[in-house]
């Protein structure tokens, strides 16, 4: 039976299904309790900054209609800026706005929006269609990420970025995610970005996704997307790694950006990743995240003395792609 | 984690032993069919009496009528004009007595009796009879042939029962000079039964002549005669024709003793002939009739004891969990991608009213409709609450259209459309909208296709008749369910899409 040898085939490589990581990982790891410190991108940001790490810098809070009156002079100091619900999901409701033009805004695909649309957009917000539960959100706008030159190459609008799943503060696996003109400038892979691995020892890309399938180069640029050094890699791994002691979420994607003047930067954690991470590394989760396990059942009393840089060294020298 | 598991599984277990357990109480213990269709043998027995009242006399007409044994009485009836009915037990025997001041030519009266064997409590036990009796010596000629006649017979017999048995085939043996003695040349039935009886006593055994009536479908029959003995524990029957033991199941003890059926005071010519029928009744339904009867309905069927009003909802309510159970599996373990968790079984639930076709027709009409007012709802940029009450409004509008247009149409199916719950079709719409947008038409009609199909199966599932039967007459089954959803709920294997899905990690060469 064809479906049974896909089945053995998959389980061999370690590859994660949705079952497997909502009900070992997700549920096992991460309590319900902590989910608003991820779920909140507020809380997130205030979290990340006490622990002195970067975070694109908040601009405002509209957190009622009658806020939203105010938000011409809020925005007045700023060129460009970005636009999101507090605890949207996947990318959902974000607006980006690049630059002005006669009292117009340009949004990152182009488009010129009024400050009545703007206004609007964040009345949808307040009104909750992009939250998670469908409940009342608030709106959130900071400091739009200006993408590194590195990624030019390799992106179609927007801002790549990466995200690096952490289980119990080990990074197991990470992913390039760079917009494509399908996903309008976003990063969500969903939304049609594409997904690259990543070699946890270098920082180098490999191979990418997008869509399901196995691809080598950008469907944009043409160009490769594999072979890519990312800078500041140790940087980021740090951050990723430090995500746990932040939040207590012990099975957590953590996505990061690279803004030219200001370097790595944590954007949002999400308590459920996606599973298309696997694709793009060609590789399955469930093998690396046994690994740490182990690892940790080995030094099982002593836990808590290891630091964020030991586990990051332990998980660059186990997880290194050897040889491609 | 491991331990957890083992918890959840064992309550599974434990669950599933309880559920599975009381269905098979009910079915095996309480006898209560597994489908609504099996019937059983209900029988009608009628007794006919008949005689000639004598003009300006008062009558008084008796008759044995059986005591409640093996069968469960369905319903008792005195068919008689102008007599009053008077039921008394005498002895072992129930006798009924008809009686009237004046009556005046011929009278007909009559009983009728209706039984069943299914639900007859085979623990009650008829009342014991006496293991003892005295007897008077027989004298003369009889005295020798009788001990003539018990001598091998206590030879040849083991215990009570050999030796009835014994004594029936002896009597019946025509070549015996000493039964024919007793019987003095009388062979009928009733007199082999009184020369047994005659020896039986002079052995102190106590033996007593029963009358029973043939459960079978003749027209006119006379009542059997039968002898029985009580060994202790049970009646033992004895068939005075050739000795063989043991009641047959179709026969009826009518009453016992020596009287005659039914005699007559005020008359003449009594003549009292017996027909039986026979009827086909569901098994649930006289289970019904029977259970309230024996006052042992709580725990066999207490759906049953509901206001029928309420027992529709419940028809309804109690397959929602077999629904819900259907999705489970479409979305943990097929992984189809439905709009929210439970909605396709609220949208099946909206089919059983409008029949599935129908409801498939309607429900795309409608969300296609609406699904295009929102979009240009989007351009006038109402808030969440308002944009959804125009929907739910156009909605409304829509449904009623279609219910005129339909009936103008002369297809009445239309109009049951009315109760088609508005407001799923509205959350319907307005996430399939948020959908739309974010993830794009495709994703969304995908994710709509798949409710579609979620609905239908949920809807195919939760409606057989049979299906329905089976939840409502055995909640168990409920038990049964949940056992199986704890289940899945550790089910922790790759859902069938994803095998699509992840086939790009498949080791290269062996994909395709």
């Amino acid at each position: 039976m064809l479906g049974l040898k896909t089945w053995l085939a998959l389980r061999s490589r370690g590859v994660l299904g949705i079952n497997q990581r909502n009900g070992d990982l997700v549920l096992k790891y991460n309590a319900r309790h902590l989910y608003p410190l991820v779920d909140d991108k507020l809380i997130t940001k205030e979290r990340a900054m006490a622990s002195g790490m970067r975070v694109p810098e908040l601009y405002g809070v509209v957190s009622t209609e009658q806020g939203i009156k105010d938000l011409g002079a809020m925005l007045r100091p700023h060129a460009d800026f970005v636009i999101k619900p507090a605890q949207g999901a996947g990318g959902d409701g974000v607006l980006v706005i690049n630059d002005r033009f006669e009292g117009l805004y340009r949004t990152s695909g182009g488009k010129l929006l009024s400050l009545d649309d703007l206004e609007f957009h964040i009345s949808s917000i307040l009104s909750g269609i992009y939250s998670l539960g469908g409940h009342r959100d608030c709106a959130i706008i900071e400091y739009r990420v200006k993408p590194d030159p590195v990624f030019s190459a390799i992106s179609f609008e927007g801002v790549p970025d990466i995200r690096i799943i952490v289980l119990r503060g080990y990074p197991v696996m990470a992913m390039l995610r760079l917009p494509t003109r399908q996903s309008h400038g976003k990063a969500n892979l969903h939304q049609g970005a594409i997904g690259v691995g990543v070699d946890l020892a270098t920082g180098i890309t490999v191979g990418g996704t997008w869509h399901n399938l196995k691809i080598q180069r950008h469907p944009d640029t043409a160009n490769p997307v594999s072979g890519v050094q990312l800078p500041y890699w140790d940087e980021f791994m740090q951050m990723a790694s430090t995500c746990y002691e932040l939040t207590g979420l012990g099975y957590l994607g953590v996505d990061l950006v690279l803004d030219e003047a200001q370097g790595p930067m944590i954007l949002e954690l999400n308590a459920r990743p996606g599973l298309n991470i696997q694709i793009a590394n060609d590789a399955g989760l469930m093998g690396r995240c046994r690994d740490v396990e182990q690892e940790l059942a080995m030094r099982a009393p002593r836990v808590w003395g290891i630091t964020p840089r030991k586990r990051v060294a332990w998980c660059k020298q186990r997880f290194a792609v050897t040889d491609q | 984690m491991r331990s957890v598991q083992l918890h959840a599984t064992l309550l599974a277990l434990v669950l599933f032993a309880l559920g599975a357990g009381s269905v098979v109480w009910q079915v095996m213990v309480r006898d209560i069919p597994l489908t609504e269709s099996e019937t059983d043998p209900v029988w009608i027995v009628d007794a006919r009496v008949e005689f000639d009242a004598r003009k300006g006399f008062p009558v008084k007409a008796q008759m044995f009528v059986p005591p409640s044994a093996d069968f469960v009485t369905l319903n008792e009836s005195f068919v008689s004009n102008n007599y009053g009915v008077n039921v008394n037990k005498l002895g072992d025997n129930r006798q009924v007595t008809w009686s009237t001041r004046r009556a005046d030519g011929h009278q007909v009266l009559y009983y009728r009796l209706v039984l069943t064997r299914r639900f007859s409590m085979t623990e009650e036990k008829a009342p014991p009879g006496p293991q003892f009796r005295k007897s008077e010596p027989l004298t003369g000629a009889e005295g020798l042939a009788a001990e003539a006649l018990l001598a091998p017979i206590r030879e040849q017999s083991a215990d009570v029962e050999t030796f009835i048995s014994e004594t029936i085939n002896r009597v019946n043996n025509s070549t015996n000079d000493n039964a024919q003695l007793l019987l003095r040349g009388d062979y009928s039935i009733e007199s082999r039964a009184r020369v047994v009886d005659l020896l039986l006593a002079a052995a102190h055994i106590p033996a007593e002549p029963v009358h029973t009536v043939r459960l079978g479908l003749q027209q006119a029959q006379e009542p059997e005669l039968w002898l029985r003995s009580y060994n202790g524990k049970s009646w033992l029957y004895f068939n005075p024709d050739d000795g063989a033991e043991g009641l047959p199941s179709d026969r009826l003890v009518w009453w016992s003793g020596d009287k005659p059926l039914a005699k007559l005071e005020g008359g003449r010519r009594l003549q009292v002939s017996f027909s039986v029928s026979k009827n086909e009744m569901s098994a649930i339904q006289l289970a019904q009739s029977v259970q309230p009867l024996q006052d042992r309905s709580f725990w066999t069927l207490s759906l049953y004891d509901l206001p029928l009003e309420a027992q529709q909802t419940f028809r309804i309510l109690i397959m929602l969990p077999f629904g819900v159970l259907l999705i489970l599996f479409l979305r943990n373990l097929i992984g189809l991608e439905t709009l929210g968790t439970f909605t396709p079984v609220l949208v099946a639930l909206a089919f059983r009213q409008t029949d599935i076709i129908w409801g498939i027709v309607l429900f795309t009409v409608v969300t296609a409709l609406g699904l295009s007012l929102r979009s240009y709802l989007e351009h006038l940029r109402l808030q969440l609450l308002p944009r959804l009450s125009v929907v739910l409004t156009f909605v409304v509008i829509l449904i009623t259209v279609i219910s005129v247009l339909t009936h103008k149409l002369g297809l009445e199916r239309g109009v049951s459309v009315a109760l088609f719950p508005m407001v799923i079709l509205t959350m319907v719409i307005e996430r399939l909208s948020v959908v739309w947008e974010e993830r794009g038409g495709t994703h969304s009609i995908k994710v709509a296709l798949g409710t579609l199909i979620a609905a239908t199966l949920a809807h195919l599932l939760m409606t057989p008749p049979e299906l329905v039967y089976l939840f409502f007459t055995f909640p168990g089954i409920l038990l049964v369910l949940v056992s199986v959803m704890l289940l899945l709920g550790h089910y922790r294997g790759y859902r069938l899409t994803e095998l699509r899905r992840f086939k790009a990690l498949l080791p290269s060469g062996k994909d395709q």
